[in-house]
């Protein structure tokens, strides 16, 4: 009986409350924090920041400051592995994987040459070269499930990758941007904008000038006739039949390089471009050609 | 007049409208009748329409700009002079910019530092640096070749220093060895001359190991002479005897 009277009470108690909604319920336990410091004689005491010390005074040490101990940072010997690392010139990877990746999502058209431009409008791949950041490098993962015929340039590459990509019938390059050139392919717009003429690509430093001459990397600059016979060199190796890219249907795109100057595809040095006019500009004079073509 | 004209306008306003929304081309021929008359007064009255329906309050540089025109046709500054920023105008707005394309390109003063920069930058061609690296790596082939047969004629010999050295070893212990024997020998004589036990630090002792010391140099001494005289004879019998065989 009891039992049935306090539930008919606590029932009635229930209906007559309101509603629960936003407007009655509480906020969260620490969801709100005073943005004002208290003032007056103990409003404020220490304002949250401590007796004594730097920590009171908010005169904090500058880090690693161990208060007269020799420092942790000092305590080690020198030790130089990684001497001059600031200097060194990185190359951001991307894989085979996501290259693949993006020829199945269609933001690489293999119909064209692929360059450092062509990635980077994909929108899944970005380099700063302000940071010393000299282009790609083309890893090897995914090697294996690698299936495009493609006619790709990278600034660098290793055998495996060279290989994979040969073994499907396409072509492979490494070539060297200077700073300048890859400001302007990494975003060709703004530079066409500014209403310049596209300057010339400027010549590798000497401690790359090896691996961009040489024929197994595939060097922009080294002999055709030797990149053959070590196209030829790296199947026999790997155990694969080298496709005959002479007999392809896209025999044209495959063969087609950048001049050593050459910046962009299908843009010579000393054009200017104008995409509001969709024009472009040549230059007559023999003075500028000859700058340009040196 | 102008009240007779306005009659006009609204008329040409008319057909303008009916203009844009027509597929075919109007017949305006009447009209141009009318327009010859006052067309400056025309176009000032177009423009002051036009510009009471700009109800934007953008400035005028803005209008420009949100209507794909070069913000300024006057340079309005001095930035607005230099040369990047006329061919920033063209790169941008095009041949609508007013901006003459030749600016696009060097001048012969600035290709002529540009080349000078590039001489002091780039002062080796490819064929140049190629070389040099090539000389550079086969310089430190060589220099590691020559270290590597350095190594192996040293490594041959290796057996041979090791033997020299562990005979060198075993004889300064052998050596070392017979000393102490010899002098083990001595003291065992002394302690059998006196018969017993004796201190070695004793004073009697150290009088008889000097005298049996002294001894033995002496017998040592003889000894050395004698082989000396037999080595002396030997060799007297040898000359006499190749003498004789001579004669």
């Amino acid at each position: 009986m009891g039992s049935r009277q306090i539930t008919e009470k606590s029932l009635v108690m229930l209906r007559s409350l309101p509603r629960l909604s936003l407007a009655n319920i509480r906020d969260n336990p620490g969801s709100k924090k005073n943005t004002k410091r208290g003032r007056g004689q103990h409003g404020g005491d220490k304002h949250g920041a401590g007796n004594k010390g730097s920590g009171q005074r908010q005169n904090y040490m500058r880090l690693g400051y161990e208060t007269g101990n020799n420092p942790f940072y000092l305590r080690m010997p020198h030790e130089p592995y990684y001497k001059g690392h600031h200097h060194r010139r990185e190359y951001p990877p991307i894989s085979l994987l996501e290259i693949q990746k993006l020829i199945d999502t269609d933001l690489i058209d293999i119909t064209q040459p692929i360059d450092i431009a062509s990635i980077v409008k994909s929108g899944l791949y970005n380099f700063f070269p302000d940071k010393k950041h000299f282009g790609i490098n083309l890893t090897d993962e995914g090697v294996d499930s690698f299936a495009a015929k493609i006619n790709i340039e990278v600034q660098w590459a290793s055998e495996q990758v060279i290989a994979a990509i040969e073994k499907n019938g396409g072509v492979i390059t490494t070539a060297y941007y200077d700073p300048h050139s890859l400001f302007l392919l990494k975003n060709p717009k703004k530079f066409f904008e500014s209403g310049q003429a596209i300057p010339r690509r400027m010549i590798p430093p000497a401690d790359v000038i090896e691996y961009y001459t040489s024929a197994e990397t595939r060097g922009y600059l080294a002999d055709p006739e030797k990149i053959s016979q070590e196209r030829f060199r790296l199947s026999q190796k790997y155990g694969y039949e080298l496709p005959n890219i002479e007999n392809d249907q896209c025999y044209t795109m495959l063969c087609e390089r950048k001049d050593p100057r050459q910046i962009f595809h299908g843009l010579e040095p000393g054009w200017v471009v104008n995409l509001k006019d969709k024009c472009i500009l040549k230059p007559k004079d023999d003075e500028l050609l000859q700058f340009y073509a040196s | 007049m102008n009240i007779c004209l306005r009659n006009k306008f609204t008329r040409l306003n008319l057909v303008s409208n009916f203009h844009r929304f027509s597929t075919t081309v109007p017949e305006i021929e009447q009209n141009e009748q009318v327009l010859i008359d006052d067309t400056e007064d025309l176009l000032a009255k177009e423009e002051e329409i036009r510009k009471k329906r700009n109800t934007s309050r953008l400035a005028k540089a803005h209008y420009n700009l949100v209507n794909g025109r070069r913000p300024y046709e006057e340079p309005n500054c001095l930035a607005h002079l230099t040369v990047k920023y006329n061919r920033k105008m063209y790169g941008k707005y095009g041949v609508a910019s007013g901006v003459n394309p030749s600016l696009c390109w060097p001048t012969k003063k600035e290709i002529e530092e540009k080349k000078e920069f590039e001489a002091v930058a780039f002062p080796y061609t490819i064929r140049q640096v190629m070389d040099a690296t090539a000389e550079k790596r086969r310089e430190e082939q060589l220099r590691i070749e020559q270290r590597d047969i350095e190594v192996a004629t040293k490594v041959a010999k290796l057996e041979q220093w090791k033997k020299e050295l562990n005979d060198k070893v075993a004889k300064k212990a052998a050596e070392v060895l017979a000393a102490k024997q010899k002098k083990e020998r001595l003291v065992e004589e002394v302690r059998r001359h006196f018969g017993f036990t004796l201190d070695p630090k004793d004073e009697r002792f150290k009088e008889v190991l000097a005298k049996r010391e002294k001894e033995q140099k002496k017998l040592e001494k003889q000894a050395r002479m004698e082989a000396k005289e037999k080595m002396m004879i030997a060799k007297l019998q040898q000359k006499s005897g190749e003498i004789s065989e001579k004669s």
